[in-house]
């Protein structure tokens, strides 16, 4: 390993202030520096600075431990975490960002790696060690608290930055900078799996209690101190978010089952309707396979849901997205993803002389078929087919609505003639919520749906205010999607008869055996 | 003990039924525990399977007179015998049950996905064209151990892999990326002894080279996420990010030597 410029520095630095405790911290900062150049270095920079090789294509960035802001506190605000603050860190990353836990690290080697981390901030050798906030005791949660915790919510303004549904999209979300001026996004807090400390009752109300350094999320003490609200009720608003949806991603079932629709499909998106009707999550990935990628993409999953009468079928694809694009609330947002994140060489959008970016993307979603469906179990590319191989999109964007089209690679996208492809969308509180319907069965194209027998499909999003065009998507790869057949007879009736043929078959054969015994 | 081990009726049984547990256990969850890549075998396999040796136990018995009587002779005597009534009444009923819950399993509607069997490591071609030039696979080392200083290219393979593998393969190399859970087959674990120890450098250069575009039919190629990375990365950078994937890991690529007495 190449030594890094800064550390000599910093041990020496700690050399010449060393009382003798420290003699033992030079030992566990020097092993701490072998973990860190092995691990954490390419990322978290030779200096500890967050300006690692490949900084630029991560939003957020990896942390700048010269700075020494630690989300993940025990501590107040503006105060420095506690070793057990940046252990629970490492042991259990930072979801929804690129630095998963580190399970592979011994205990050891997390004690000597956080030694080393401390030693990249001169904050951490000055005064006393930090003392971890006294949290109080849950109330306990319930209806009533969920419904104090609501009014908590409004009183706290967290739906300012939160939005009223949790969705990140509430009216500064488009004016969010972290400490160094870069985008960041309110949390989606419909999806606690991907919180950075925690998707438990406790750990969202210690995150509440502690802010998260370096980012506008506040510190609930202020609000607290001065009687805004009581310690009871940031608990209460801890039991509120953990209404807002399931604490863990949803488990992948890749089959969408498609029920049959008594009394006939739903004619549009509405509640209603697809109440009841299962819904099936799917995560997303950044498109990170083609030239120009994307690192840091909006959306990260969709739920569908599905209905067919035998004629027609009609899905409801539902995925969160703060922002209705095109929408000029968020262009500098749109300007500054732009600059921050690697585009990986995609033209950046041009601004007008006023500063306003030149073109405003729609959001988009498409749904991928095969073509013609294929033989066993090929399947086209899942990025959209090629050339041999085509796929059938199921279009939808923000500015032209729905449509049909032949997908033949990423950047070959054909509007079909004859579209047999209906429905539209509408956005409320950072979701959109996408109605489409065909008929089963279409007889100038190759796709048609047989019940009872999967048919692949795969997925595609685009934020436009994120300045999401082209192959800077989110993907997934293939699923399937399976039309229920009409309840049939033949799964009770075939096993009765094959159970009645056995017993028959068996008695005759005693009986014939004990008859010849009976002879002999 | 002894006295059923050497009946014709108990050795067809243990058969039997040792086959089965080979079929639905053996195969699908030991293999791969101890590192030899396998996957489930489909029920309608086992079924299939199971029949061919109920029928090459049958046949195997009826060969020789002798044994035939003596395997017929507990059926026999199950059947007729007025001291079994009891095994013969449990019986009388297990069996159609048995027979009715393998055809409710033939005919219940499935909304299982179809049963994929994908090789997991194909046999690579014998050459590979890198954006039009040949390169000969056989018998091909990793040349950047033979020259410059390992410690650079070991720096250089990082940086490649930290900006471009890391969403899917992960920072820990164990296929955990944070975008993983969004692609299916997942993205291979570099940490499991069954990758990388059991492949030549040669073999891992044509998957980067060529990525899921470039398997083979049998790997049913279109749904492997794995990037051709020979449009973005040198192929200097790509053997360098085979060292560190090696170096990361600590694991011996496979030598060629292994690999002729392999064959
Ligand atoms: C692939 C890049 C990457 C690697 C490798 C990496 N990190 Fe990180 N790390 C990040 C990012 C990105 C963040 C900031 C996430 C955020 O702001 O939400 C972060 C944040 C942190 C934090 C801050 C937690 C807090 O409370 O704010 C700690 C501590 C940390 N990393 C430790 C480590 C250690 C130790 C290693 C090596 C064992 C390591 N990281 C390796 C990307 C990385
Ligand atoms: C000024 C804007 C702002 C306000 C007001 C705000 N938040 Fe946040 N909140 C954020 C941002 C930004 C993040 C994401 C930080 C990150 O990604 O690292 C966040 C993250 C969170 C998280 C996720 C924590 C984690 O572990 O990752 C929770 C829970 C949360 N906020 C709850 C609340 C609640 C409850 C309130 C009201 C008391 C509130 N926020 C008020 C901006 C805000
Ligand atoms: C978009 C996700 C993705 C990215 C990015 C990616 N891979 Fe992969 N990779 C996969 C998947 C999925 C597989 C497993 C399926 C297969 O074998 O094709 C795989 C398999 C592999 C294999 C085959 C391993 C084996 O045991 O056969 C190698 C080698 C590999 N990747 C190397 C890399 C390298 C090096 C990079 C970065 C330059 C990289 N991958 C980037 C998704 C990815």
């Amino acid at each position: 390993m190449r030594a890094p410029r800064g550390t000599g520095i910093v041990l020496l630095a700690l050399f010449a202030a060393a009382p003798p405790a420290l003699v033992g911290q030079q030992d566990a900062a020097a092993a701490g520096k072998v973990v860190y150049d092995r691990w954490c270095a390419e990322c978290h920079g030779e200096a500890g600075q967050g300006d690692g090789s490949a900084a630029a294509s991560m939003l957020p960035r990896p942390r700048d431990f010269a700075q020494a802001l630690y989300q993940i506190r025990t501590t107040g605000s503006g105060q420095l975490p506690t070793d057990a603050d940046i252990r629970f860190a490492i042991e259990n990353g930072l979801p929804g960002t690129t630095m998963p836990g580190w399970p592979n690290l011994t205990d050891q080697e997390i004690d000597d790696v956080i030694v080393y981390l401390k030693s990249f901030s001169r904050f951490f050798a000055q005064g006393p060690a930090p003392e971890p906030l006294d949290f109080g005791s849950d109330p306990g949660g319930g209806p009533a608290a969920i419904e104090a915790g609501a009014a908590a919510y409004l009183t706290m303004l967290c739906e300012e930055c939160h939005g009223l549904s949790g969705r990140g999209d509430g009216t500064s979300a488009p004016t969010l900078e972290d400490w160094r001026g870069l985008p960041i996004r309110a949390a989606d807090l419909t999806e606690a799996w991907v919180f950075n400390g925690g998707s438990s009752v406790e750990d969202m109300h210690t995150r509440m209690l502690t802010g998260l350094d370096g980012t506008p999320m506040p510190s609930a003490i202020d609000a607290m101190n001065s009687g805004v609200v009581s310690p009871d009720e940031v608990w209460q608003l801890a039991h509120y978010l953990a209404s807002f949806g399931p604490r863990e991603m949803p488990p992948l079932r890749e089959v969408i089952r498609v029920g049959r629709a008594e009394g006939g499909l739903p004619a549009d998106g509405g509640e209603e309707a697809w109440a009841g009707v299962e819904a099936f999550h799917f995560p997303l990935s950044g498109q990170v396979v083609q030239l120009p990628r994307n690192f840091a993409p909006t959306v990260d999953g969709l739920w569908v849901q599905g209905l067919h009468d035998g004629i027609d079928v009609a899905l409801r694809v539902q995925w969160n997205d703060p922002s209705n694009s095109p929408d000029p609330n968020w262009d500098e947002w749109q300007n500054k993803i732009t600059a921050a994140l690697d585009l990986d060489g995609a033209e950046p959008i041009a601004l007008d002389s006023a500063g306003a970016p030149t073109v405003r993307p729609p959001d988009a979603v498409l749904l991928q078929f095969p073509f013609e469906m294929p033989e066993g179990t090929d399947r086209p590319y899942f990025l959209m087919g090629d050339a041999r191989e085509p796929v059938y999109l199921w279009t939808w964007d923000s500015e032209t609505g729905v449509g049909a089209a032949r997908g033949r690679g990423l950047d070959s996208v054909e509007p079909l003639a004859e579209d047999p492809v209906a429905g539209e969308a509408t956005w409320e509180e950072g979701r959109w919520t996408l109605y489409v319907r065909r008929p089963i069965e279409v007889e100038s194209d190759g796709l048609d749906f047989v019940e009872g027998t999967p048919t692949p499909i795969a997925f595609q999003a685009w934020d436009g205010s994120s300045a999401e065009v082209g192959k800077r998507s989110s993907v997934s790869t293939w699923y399937y999607i399976l039309l229920e057949p009409p309840a049939s007879s033949t799964v009770v009736v075939t096993p009765l008869l094959a159970m009645l043929l056995t017993g028959a078959f068996g008695l005759v054969l005693v009986r014939r055996a004990q008859d010849r015994r009976r002879d002999r | 003990m002894r006295r059923y081990l050497s009946h014709p009726f108990w050795q067809g049984a243990i058969v039997v039924v040792a086959s089965y547990v080979a079929f639905e256990y053996v195969i699908g969850y030991v293999l791969p525990v101890i590192g030899v890549a396998s996957a489930p075998v489909p029920s309608s396999v086992i079924v299939e399977y199971m029949l061919i040796v109920l029928v090459g136990v049958l046949l195997y018995m009826s060969a020789d007179e002798e044994r035939w009587q003596r395997f017929r002779e507990p059926i026999r005597a199950t059947m007729v015998q007025p001291d079994r009534r009891t095994v013969r009444g449990i019986l009388m009923v297990a069996f159609p049950v048995l027979i009715g819950w393998l055809a409710y399993e033939r005919v219940k509607p499935s909304y299982a996905a179809p049963a994929t069997l994908r090789a997991v490591h194909p046999a690579p071609p014998n050459q590979l064209t890198f954006r039009g030039e040949t390169i000969e696979l056989t018998g091909l080392e990793n040349p950047l151990r033979e020259e410059g200083s390992m410690e650079e290219h070991l720096a250089v393979g990082k940086r490649i892999y930290v900006r471009n593998c890391v969403p899917c393969h992960g920072d820990l190399l164990d296929g955990q990326g944070h975008y993983a859970q969004a692609f299916n087959p997942v993205p291979a674990d570099f940490t499991s002894s069954g990758n990388l120890p059991q492949l030549t450098e040669s073999y891992v250069f044509w998957r980067i080279v060529k990525g899921g575009p470039g398997l083979p039919r049998e790997g049913t190629p279109w749904d492997s996420a794995m990037p051709a990375w020979e449009t973005i990365l040198e192929q200097d950078e790509i053997w360098a990010t085979i060292l560190y994937l090696y170096d990361q890991t600590g694991f011996p690529p496979r030598t060629w030597e292994e690999e002729g007495g392999h064959e």
